[in-house]
């Protein structure tokens, strides 16, 4: 079926496959499987299903939510080495790739045309277009141009019973409903994403991008709302906290006046009249909220300066602490000072050390607890203080997770956010697709069989 | 070399992965457990009790120690102090210790590197590469280097000395690129200085990354004891620059390309002699991750009147020489020298400059199968054949 490489065991295997990102709970597959075409993926599935092996499809391992743990042991199956660009049809503006292939790399595969596949999750140079799919993936710049689903025109999928399927279709239009949405955001739930077509997006002509010192939340937050309310749509919209900029100041030197208590990225694009007027404006209203800097990037090097300082701030917060939890909640923006505020307090009363850096332009949310997950006490306060906040985020009117996905982190609460009819649905669609549960279990939909016993053994690996 | 224990090193891992493309064992393999995240977690693991360190071995024998998964590093994991308190804790295997003996010592290099020139194949015995790393060699045994006949230098043209600075002669250095080192003093002359030889051999760079920290440590105090008081110690080999820059050495070393750059040698080149050729540059690991230095390099070559200066594609990628990977790990090595030989080919260039002899050797044996059309050349080399009007 595979060749010898292609299949790794062992402990040394089976603990560097026990979790992805998100490091609170652990659960060790029996092997890792790295097949190379679709039909190899194909005869792993038919395999685990015939053998009744529980199968979790794992990309780069970037997830935030436990999505490419093998909760329940059994295969991991490894997209990276399905790491070809298929077809490139730029007269079309779109393309076919494997799903182990970057979402950088897609950008990268078309730059010479001025196209890029516009999704932009923070882990863009490792994460994977399977996973970006899985998890329905967003970034800064989805507040213009959308999270993945949009950029997605079909999907080619190993199904959990071992068939290939593709949905949607090349081009615009019918029949039937958009199929392909199912599977985005399904979180390897629905079957193993082996390729997709992507929608390609021109590079915009002009950008322009300010970084925002504000002395207060409450400020900053303003700040947003009149910015969204004034009907300019920035391209991105990013907010970051004080000690974010801690974390940023150690790893890459950056500094902010003195009294700074949240920083905003705000970006234009599109084209350059439109731009200059667009920001031009945007930039009078941050002046009347009394900023301690308003930092213009004046080319493009210190536009990515800027953006590295976003880009990779949570991955410098391991200069603060040994583990992070990164939360992911959406609330309306208009909610978001007395969200902070919630955030901030649930974080003192635990004692546990909260950053918060995130899209505040469409109020998806990253509170970004740092701990050290070798005491269990810690872990257990940072399990408690996200589930408050996450219910919070409910109370306020917004979602679970924005784009980071629930993977087995918050398959807890999806009763606190969906009626029991609802609920009901959702499981009797997973039923359809993954009748035997095999593929990816204990994710996304609750009330699992032979799950819930497990989750206590994971949590209990993690300390 | 870091004071911190591993517990500390590793727990500034969180494994947010960002680090996993620019490793290229990872790149060509796929597998978490030869990426630095896993790696670190491994060794984590180890250290915890959670793993055994024979678990942890291979995988930790398969990284290439080229810490581009330090650039990649939100959260500044010091990898290359993390591998090499790692392998201090495995002990270097009976091999290592052999090879690293043999390759040190400039006396028995010189003499193993005359008798595999006799041997078939040029490569060591399959045998004894079978006991090394139970795969059949891939590497050439390098061949005893010799200095080329440059032309005399117009001393009414040179400026007056200003300075002295020493020049680290190396170990393996000295025995395969004599010819680097004289092109070393040349340039440095051409900007006023004269160059004081350190003999005194090997910096421990080798041993410091197979995790032998006291063998390494003892021939960095050997070392220390030939230099001349207060004078600058100019490097040309990136591994060993790496190390004495980790050392209390590290206030007075600078990579040749930097002290040049700083020094004036840009007009120098600029004066040249026109020399149309295509070149290319190949970062050295050690170079690029380990120093930082990137752009000297580059300022330099693109200065050459002329020159059609080509970027390389994965330029800062290893080439999979890495001290002695290709001699640990053949095939892995060799399937990252064809990644990177793609990338030449692609590039059009004549000329490949990288500034590490095992780069150097490494790139030019795949440069020697593919018929010479390509010329492998240390960045110094380049430099000091464009400026004696000699490069095209």
């Amino acid at each position: 079926m595979l060749t010898g490489d292609a299949v790794r065991w062992g402990a040394a295997v089976d603990r560097a496959y026990d979790c992805d990102a998100y490091t609170v709970d652990r659960s060790a597959p029996a092997a890792v499987v790295l097949p190379s075409t679709e039909q190899e993926v194909q005869a792993v599935v038919r395999w685990c299903v015939a053998s009744r092996v529980p199968f979790t499809p794992r990309g780069a391992g970037t997830g935030l939510s436990g999505g490419a743990m093998p909760a329940l042991g059994g295969v991991v199956i490894s997209t990276k080495r399905l790491n070809r660009i298929l077809e490139v049809d730029l007269p079309n503006q779109r393309l076919h790739a494997e799903a182990g292939v970057t979402n950088s790399a897609l950008s990268k595969a078309v730059a010479h045309a001025g196209l890029h596949f516009a999704p932009d999750p923070s882990s863009q140079t490792v994460s994977t277009l399977g996973g970006n799919i899985a998890e329905n993936s967003g970034g800064p710049h989805t507040l213009k141009y959308g999270v993945t689903a949009p950029h997605i025109l079909t999907v080619r999928v190993v199904s959990p019973n071992g068939e290939m399927q593709e949905f949607g279709r090349r081009v615009v239009g019918g029949p039937g409903p958009a199929w392909e949405r199912l599977v985005v955001g399904s979180e390897g739930l629905l079957g193993v994403v082996v390729s997709a077509w992507v929608h390609l997006t021109p590079v915009p002509k002009a950008v322009q991008t300010v970084l925002v010192a504000l002395p207060t939340i409450r400020a900053a937050s303003d700040a947003v709302a009149s910015v969204i309310a004034s009907g300019i749509v920035p391209a991105a919209l990013e907010m970051m906290d004080r000690n974010i900029l801690m974390a940023l100041k150690v790893a890459f030197g950056l500094e902010f006046p003195a009294d700074t208590a949240a920083l905003l990225l705000l970006e234009c694009d599109g084209e350059p009249k439109q731009v200059e007027e667009d920001f031009a404006r945007m930039l009078a209203i941050l002046k009347g909220f009394a900023p301690l800097e308003l930092r213009v990037a004046s080319d493009e090097a210190e536009r990515k300066s800027l953006w590295t300082a976003r880009k990779k701030g949570i991955g410098a917060m391991g200069r603060l602490a040994p583990t992070i939890v990164t939360h992911d909640g959406v609330i309306p923006p208009s909610t978001l000072p007395d969200m902070l505020e919630f955030v901030y307090a649930v974080a003192a009363r635990e004692g546990i050390g909260v950053a918060n850096l995130f899209h505040a332009g469409d109020g998806n949310l990253h509170p970004c607890f740092y701990f050290d997950d070798r005491d269990p006490k810690q872990v257990e306060s940072v399990v408690r203080a996200g589930e408050e906040i996450m219910r919070k985020c409910l109370e306020l009117g917004g979602s679970l997770t924005g784009e980071h996905g629930i993977g087995v982190e918050k398959v807890g609460l999806m009763h606190a956010m969906f009626g029991p009819e609802d609920m009901a649905l959702q499981r009797r669609v997973k039923e359809l697709f993954n009748p035997d549960t095999l593929c990816n279990p204990c994710k996304l939909i609750p009330d699992q069989k032979g799950c819930v016993e497990h989750m206590v053994r994971w949590r209990g690996v993690a300390t | 070399m870091s004071q911190h224990s591993l517990t500390d090193l590793t727990s500034h891992c969180i494994r947010c992965g960002f680090c996993l493309e620019d490793c290229p064992t990872f790149k060509i393999t796929g597998e978490e457990h030869e990426s630095p995240r896993g790696r670190i977690y491994l060794v984590r693991s180890a250290e915890e009790g959670k793993l055994d360190w024979d678990e942890a071995r291979p995988h930790l024998d398969r990284c290439l120690g080229c810490r581009a998964c330090e650039t990649a590093c939100p959260s500044g994991v010091e990898y290359g102090a993390i591998l090499e308190l790692a392998r201090e804790r495995l002990g270097a295997k009976p091999a290592t210790k052999m090879l690293l003996s043999g390759l040190t010592d400039s006396r028995k290099a010189r003499l193993q590197f005359q008798l595999g020139a006799m041997m078939p194949g040029k490569r060591m015995p399959a045998l004894l590469s079978k006991w090394v790393s139970g795969e059949t060699p891939e590497a050439n045994i390098p061949r005893v280097g010799t200095v080329r006949e440059w032309p005399t230098v117009d001393e009414s043209a040179l400026p007056p000395i200003r300075g002295e600075v020493a020049l680290l002669m190396g170990c393996v250095m000295q025995v395969l690129y004599p010819d680097v080192h004289e092109a070393t003093r040349r340039l440095l002359r051409r900007v006023g200085y004269r160059v004081h030889d350190v003999l005194g051999g090997c910096c421990g760079a080798l041993h410091a990354h197979s995790g032998m920290t006291k063998e390494a440590g003892d021939r960095l105090t050997d070392l220390k004891q030939q230099l001349p008081p207060g004078m600058p110690l100019i490097v040309n080999s990136a591994g060993c620059g790496s190390t004495l820059k980790e050392s209390d050495l590290k206030e007075q070393t600078l990579d040749a390309s930097e002290f040049l750059l700083a020094n004036g040698l840009v007009e120098v080149i600029r004066s040249g002699r026109e020399q149309r050729v295509r070149l290319t540059y190949h970062d050295a690991c050690h170079l690029a991750h380990g120093q930082g230095v990137r752009s000297q390099p580059r300022e330099l070559l693109r200065a050459i009147p002329g020159i059609e200066f080509v970027e390389l594609e994965e330029a800062d990628t290893c080439c999979g020489s890495a001290g002695i990977y290709n001699i640990q790990q053949p095939l892995l090595a060799r399937r990252l020298l064809e990644r990177k030989w793609e990338f030449v080919q692609q590039s059009g260039a004549q000329i490949v400059a990288t500034g590490n002899p095992g780069c150097h050797a490494w790139i030019a044996q795949r440069a020697e199968e593919a018929g010479q059309q390509v010329q492998v050349l240390h960045t110094l080399q380049a430099i000091e054949m464009a400026c004696s009007g000699m490069l095209a």
